[in-house]
């Protein structure tokens, strides 16, 4: 019961930060309907922000986090103007996968420019707060399990008002929807393109500093992450948000329970057959909608 | 108000539009008619700047509008409310509203702007926090020209409004784009057949094959002008 417990609250974390991060996925997909193969790549620059700040030059935590997460927004818009921008509208091409592989290119390229600047070896972080919280019996939560939950549920609830409420937020989400009346409202496209791409960064680089304390930061930081970002943006349905908040608690949840009674070496492989197994049988995820039913 | 001078334009090497020349004053009520497929909606996205022209100058209060962004055009006060609505979908009635409103000229009175547009169409208050998928049919062409009212439009671009909507929801619209025409925007409409707009049109277009093939008050419009039109091009 006691492990059962335990292994739920490190799900439900888990899932916290695969929630931010994928949402970074879900955005881009939705707006310029590619896959930004770069978005792990983000968390990784984020982490290396945060590493400079704090270890390196003794800031508190918490503005690592700030500098993460600014640092990785910039990263976004670098990656549009180098690897998207270009593509935009180009008839003799094929933009989803041009734009897909050309992403996975920039990702590659910051992680060989981080390597040249600061070396392949892995560097420790440490956690936004010490510490544990005893729940009930052997049940505790460490603080930074907490503080991880509460800066993904802000992150989640302002992305939520930015998107309802606000005038850039509407406007990103009509450009998902109906691309040419975005336009006929006088949306100027290019532009939210890249403000998307900044907040995907921008969720990127906080997924990647609240990470960094248990993966260490270094430069292939982003792989794993990418990974799981995929794994719940498949499930949840390509460019659903609310989709990609439920996998994502989903994914946490079944990747801590086989962690936890199977072992820890069988997740990713539990993950990817889920994978082939949404690809087989609903292959528009849980909340996306077949292609003829979209038009 | 607008000024369309030869105005050429298509997809590609498919050329929809020949030497197109339009005028619509300013407060008047004109008519863009003729067969579906012959130009009527490609004309709309070349003013709108969502296709280019190929030649021609198109001019909207004294400026050319050739060349220049949706935006642009938008912000200027041309507005096209497109044909099928193209709501977004999964957003509230309430925010596919404020998206009409979207350019920062607009958004500031966004609040004022609603309200007058729940008085002209009262079901959309109602609806307000629904989805738009939600909808029906007539609620939605509501709320595609409620949206197209929230911005600072000047000249309203309205395509084919009538299109798969029950007779008495069909009256109800175009009453609507009366009054609109009186007391807020200039209107030019798109549509396949004069018979909803018989009695408001101050002056109708003909189009046939991406031409202006005649032009005229209503009166001027006999019912041979229109039979040729038809009866010559359908059947093929």
């Amino acid at each position: 019961m006691e492990t059962l417990v335990q292994a739920i609250i490190s799900g439900l974390v888990f899932g916290a930060i695969y929630a931010i991060m994928t949402m970074g996925l879900t955005l881009v997909y939705g707006c310029l309907r590619t896959l930004n193969m770069a978005q792990g790549a983000f968390g990784m620059v984020g982490g290396y922000a945060a590493w400079m700040l704090t270890t390196q030059a003794g800031a508190p935590p918490i503005a690592g986090l700030i500098a993460g997460a600014v640092a990785a927004a910039g990263i976004g818009i670098l990656t549009h103007f180098i690897s998207i921008k270009p593509l935009v509208g180009r008839k003799d091409i094929d933009f989803e996968m041009t734009a897909y592989i050309s992403t996975l290119v920039v990702a590659i390229m910051f992680s060989a420019s981080i390597i040249l600047l600061f070396g392949a070896r892995n560097k420790a972080i440490d956690p936004l707060v010490e510490g544990r919280l005893k729940i009930f019996g052997t049940v505790s939560v460490s603080w930074q399990q907490v503080a991880v939950a509460g800066v993904a549920l802000i992150c989640l609830g302002g992305l939520s008002l930015l998107l309802n409420r606000s005038r850039q937020g509407l406007s990103i989400m009509a450009v998902a929807q109906q691309f040419d009346a975005a336009r006929l409202m006088g949306v100027p496209a290019g532009r939210v393109y890249w403000v998307t791409m900044a907040l995907a960064g921008l969720l990127g680089g906080i997924a990647g500093v609240l990470l960094a304390p248990l993966y260490f930061v270094s430069p292939s930081a982003g792989d794993l992450p990418i990974l799981k970002g995929l794994t719940v943006a498949i499930v949840a349905g390509l460019g659903s948000i609310r989709g990609t908040i439920y996998a994502a608690f989903v994914i946490g949840l079944i990747e801590a329970l086989v962690a936890t009674y199977v072992g820890s070496l069988w997740s990713l492989p539990v993950l990817f057959s889920l994978i082939v197994v949404f690809m087989i049988v609903r292959p528009y995820g849980l909340f996306g909608k077949p292609e003829e039913e979209r038009l | 108000m607008l000024d369309v001078t030869g105005l050429s334009a298509g997809y590609g090497a498919a050329k929809v539009l020949h030497d197109v020349s339009l005028t619509v004053d300013e407060g008047k009520f004109v008519v863009l008619t003729g067969p579906n497929g012959h130009g009527k909606t490609t004309l709309l996205r070349v003013l709108s700047g969502l296709l280019p022209a190929d030649e021609g100058d198109m001019l909207f209060c004294d400026e050319r509008l050739n060349g220049r962004s949706t935006a642009a055009i938008v912000a200027r006060g041309l507005v096209h409310i497109p044909q099928g609505d193209l709501l977004f979908v999964d957003l509230t009635v309430e925010q596919n509203l404020f998206m009409g409103a979207y350019l920062s000229a607009a958004w500031r009175n966004r609040r004022e702007r609603i309200r007058r547009v729940y008085e002209l169409f009262p079901r959309l208050e109602e609806r307000r926090t629904q989805q738009a998928r939600t909808l029906s049919g007539g609620e939605r062409r509501m709320l595609g020209i409620g949206r197209g009212l929230m911005s600072n439009a000047k000249l309203l671009m309205v395509d084919e409004p009538a299109l798969g909507l029950a007779p008495v929801l069909v009256q109800e619209v175009y009453a609507t784009l009366e009054r609109i025409s009186r007391s807020e925007a200039t209107v030019l409409l798109v549509e396949e057949t004069l018979a909803n707009a018989r009695g408001i049109a101050d002056y109708v277009y003909l189009m046939d094959t991406g031409r202006i093939v005649h032009e005229g008050t209503m009166a001027e419009f006999g019912a041979d002008v229109l039979h040729s039109t038809y009866l010559g091009n359908r059947g093929s």
